[in-house]
């Protein structure tokens, strides 16, 4: 009715449902959100860790990122990044230090994995302004069904299965220019370069 | 300002997880000054996530979410996160406080190098540091496989151009290069090394400086 009060109402449409649910989690310590966040994204991270090499430590795995995810859900600010591209990132991380500890020699990590790895949001003054974000994420939903599936395959293996470039190009027999030429051109496609130099 | 970024290949690898430890840190120390490609990984993890929605999902065990409460509830949270507190970096963390003041090894003339591999125990590129006096010049090399690159402090220009502290630059065996320190401090940059320097020209009669 009045400007002042669909301002807040606008702010909160651009949240999506799952980073509403994970606002919840971060600033009341909500247990039905956090569960509802378990239900949609425990499914996801458990194909995540199999495919990724970590198929009898999947369970374990969904575990740790739901419990990074409870203990770190204060940090989460919706403006900076969705809930989907926030717990990718936790998972990411913790599909990282799983496999270092399983596979490292050496008793001491000099280097933790979060020294080298972020979650965005994590540097203040984030230049990403909550609608730019959304933007890209939409868009980048909507190309991808536009996209070839030989591009598509190439990107599934690279974020999916934890291969090199190199790596996909040895499985698919291709050669490595090959390879990195589908990537470049779904990248330009889905409009996550624009340029690569000189910005 | 930085001029010379990662290309997208790269940071999408960094997005997806795959790099190797030295690697990731090169690209990690990049970000942590660079917002224009902070903002590109940003919408790489994007992708991730997209992808991830993607694909087919696993059903898990019933008792986990019961697990998961039992834990959270009970195990006190091993390190509290705050956002206010000041993190050491990870440079900081592996170096110390001063770049200048490390153990470096003299090579030739303007060239120190210390290699500091050991601190990356699992992974098997050579990691090394390089350091060319302010003004100082370094022989003319090629690169046998890649070479990564990311400034910690200085500058440096050959023939590509000037990079300046946290420019990144990625060299290969078609780059014949003899960098030069410009300004008037010493130029620090962090390497890794896919496969050992090969020394060019005049200088080939010493021994290679960036491998000892």
């Amino acid at each position: 009715m009045t400007t002042l009060e669909q301002k807040p109402a606008k702010a909160e449409g651009r949240k999506d449902p799952w980073s509403q649910l994970l606002d919840k989690v971060g600033k009341h310590q909500d247990r039905e959100a956090y569960h509802a966040l378990f239900e949609h994204f425990g499914p996801q991270i458990k194909y995540y860790a199999m495919a990724n090499g970590l198929a009898s430590h999947a369970e374990e795995l969904v575990q740790e990122v739901f419990v990074s995810i409870w203990r770190r859900s204060c940090l989460y600010d919706w403006r900076k990044a969705a809930a989907s591209t926030w717990i990718f990132t936790i998972a990411r991380n913790q599909r990282i230090d799983m496999l270092r500890k399983m596979q490292r020699t050496s008793a001491e990590m000099q280097v933790e994995t979060e020294d080298l790895w972020q979650i965005p949001g994590e540097n203040e003054n984030e230049p990403v302004t909550s609608l730019h974000r959304l933007m890209s994420e939409r868009r980048i939903r909507d190309s991808l069904k536009h996209l070839p599936e030989e591009q598509i395959t190439v990107i599934a293996k690279v974020y999916m299965e934890n291969k090199s470039h190199q790596m996909v190009a040895d499985e698919l027999d291709i050669p490595l220019g090959t390879v990195k030429s589908r990537v470049r051109l779904a990248l330009n496609k889905l409009k996550v370069i624009l340029q690569d130099q000189n910005v | 300002m930085t001029r010379h970024h990662p290309d997208s290949l790269s940071l999408m690898e960094y997005s997806a997880g795959n790099l190797s430890e030295p690697h990731a840190l090169c690209i990690r120390l990049h970000l942590d000054k660079c917002p224009h490609c902070r903002s590109r990984v940003d919408t790489l993890d994007s992708l991730g996530a997209v992808m991830m929605e993607e694909q087919p999902k696993v059903s898990v065990s019933e008792s986990m979410f019961d697990d998961i409460l039992a834990r959270i509830s009970t195990e006190p949270a091993s390190e509290p996160v705050t956002p206010s507190l000041p993190k050491v970096g990870v440079l900081q963390k592996l170096l110390g406080e001063d770049l200048n003041s490390l153990p470096w090894k003299r090579q030739l003339g303007d060239v120190s190098v210390l290699d500091i591999s050991e601190k990356f125990p699992d992974q098997k590129e050579q990691v090394v540091l390089q350091k060319l006096a302010a003004g100082g010049k370094a022989p003319a090399h090629t690169h046998r496989g890649e070479e990564t690159t990311i400034v910690l402090q200085g500058a440096f220009a050959d023939q590509k151009g000037v990079f300046n502290q946290w420019d990144f630059v990625v060299l290969t065996d078609q780059d014949e290069h003899k960098p030069v320190a410009v300004g008037c401090e010493d130029c620090i940059t962090l390497s890794v090394l896919s496969a050992p320097v090969k020394l060019t020209g005049t200088f080939t009669r010493f021994l290679n400086p960036f491998l000892r």
